[in-house]
């Protein structure tokens, strides 16, 4: 009984929506004859995006200054803007409590890794020029760079804000010299209660645009 | 295999390198229809201008990076030109290359879109990378990754999610979305006798895209969230987002 219903309902509807269409067929009076153009720029090799390893020193707040290396990559989007991911990783030592006290450790090994990430913005400042001989000159660009990302940290995940400012000596079209300072900044209650730690990272390192 | 296909094959197989290669000789070289262009020294409207080439001059393209493009004369001279500038100049069949800056209509006509996201998941710090790919003008599917940052725990969550924008025309283009995916929790290190779990999540939320200039725009965005756990009772979480992308 329903079926039957359904089929009626759907014929109609089939019918009302058939109608209308036939009726408005258009009439072709004149054949277009466009030659379209398409507007499809060369493809070219576009360089808009850099990658590379830094090294450097990282000073970790109520521990000691380390060893600390990793990885970036950019996305250029305009002269002025570029897209950036980090990685990076250092590892803690002791406390100067622990070192003072001789006791036993406040932390396993595993969790004195330090390991950081984020995704930022940077700013190309102040885009320059070096005059290397008479007949070269380099591009430079000082940068502002902020962000936001994780620290994997004394067994915990700790939000950090990472600012910084760095330099960028392109030797020649692909290949770039860098000099970063950033200070990651994040809150940490490790020691009992909240407390907002600044480390500071400095690192040199090369990268290269593909 | 079929002899009829292997033929074929070797055909394309021959034809298809050659094909490119002619492709790429008569569509990198460029001649100045305007009374000059500039060529710069580097990639950057600061630069100083040491070369110009006049109208009827043929250059040839290099390369592209951000707006600029690196163009060589036959002479071998090596200059910067701006992407507007190179896309009044014509290739071999006289037509207009067709270079542009991105703008508003390459933000409305956009494939890729990446981008990062800072706010509020229920209280606590959240951060989001995300990328997405435009199959329609108005449909896109989205993958996300999302950490949060608690007082009694951290969360990490990977989604999915379907996107529809009503106008994609519009420089203010709002979105509604839905989506899945999994939650991972984990309890901070200072708490005792709690474990990681991990829960499946549904999302509903809405938000706005705005262009802003280049390839950048602005993304603003509420999505209330489903936490499908073991326990008796789901948990539900709002979150807010407000973010930078940009466009491929």
């Amino acid at each position: 009984m329903e079926t039957g219903y359904k089929r009626v309902l759907l014929g109609l509807c089939l019918t009302l929506g058939v109608l209308p269409a036939l009726a408005q067929e258009p009439i072709q009076v004149i054949e277009p004859e466009l030659d379209r153009r398409e507007f499809e720029p060369p493809a070219i090799d576009s360089e808009n995006f850099e990658v590379g390893l830094f090294v450097g020193m990282i000073s970790i707040d109520d521990f000691a200054s380390e060893p600390v290396y990793g990885l970036r990559a950019a996305w250029h989007l305009s002269e002025d803007f570029f897209f950036e991911a980090n990685l990076g990783m250092a590892e803690a030592d002791l406390t100067s409590y622990e070192k003072l006290s001789g006791g036993a450790p406040l932390f396993e090994d595993s969790e004195r890794d330090y390991q950081f990430y984020n995704l930022s913005v940077g700013w190309n400042l102040l885009p320059g020029e070096i005059y290397f001989s008479e007949t070269r000159a380099f591009k430079s660009d000082l940068y502002l760079i902020g962000g936001v990302g994780g620290t994997d940290f004394l067994g915990d995940t700790w939000f950090t804000a990472t600012v910084g400012i760095g330099y960028r000596l392109l030797i020649n079209d692909w290949i770039a010299l860098r000099m970063d300072v950033r200070d990651h900044i994040f809150d940490r209650d490790t020691f009992g209660e909240d407390e907002t730690t600044q480390n500071i990272e400095w690192s040199t390192g090369v990268t290269f645009f593909f | 295999m079929h002899p009829v296909l292997q033929l074929f094959t070797l055909i394309a197989l021959l034809l298809i390198p050659q094909a490119a290669l002619a492709d790429a000789e008569s569509l990198r070289e460029s001649h100045v229809v305007e009374a000059y262009i500039e060529l710069h020294t580097h990639p950057g409207r600061n630069y100083p201008v040491f070369y110009v080439a006049e109208r009827g001059e043929s250059i040839e393209l290099l390369k592209r990076r951000t707006d600029w493009i690196k163009v060589r004369n036959v002479r071998g001279i090596e200059g910067w030109v701006h992407v507007d500038a190179i896309g009044r100049t014509v290739d071999d069949r006289g037509e207009v290359l067709g270079f542009t800056t991105p703008d508003q209509d390459d933000f409305n006509t956009r494939d890729w879109e990446l981008g990062i996201m800072l706010g509020d998941l229920d209280g606590s710090d959240a951060i989001t990378g995300y990328g997405a790919y435009h199959f329609t003008r108005n449909l896109s599917v989205e993958a996300a990754y999302t950490e949060n940052y608690g007082d009694f725990s951290d969360g990490k969550m990977f989604t999915g999610s379907i996107v529809h924008q009503m106008f994609p025309q519009w420089r203010y283009s709002p979105f509604f979305t839905i989506g899945g995916g999994t939650r991972e929790t984990n309890p901070r290190s200072t708490l005792v006798d709690t474990e990681d779990r991990s829960d499946g999540v549904a999302s509903v939320g809405a938000g706005i895209r705005i262009y802003l200039t280049g390839r950048l725009m602005l993304r603003l965005q509420y999505k209330h969230y489903v936490v499908m756990t073991d326990r008796d009772d789901d948990e539900e979480a709002g979150e807010w987002k407000l973010g930078i992308s940009a466009f491929y």
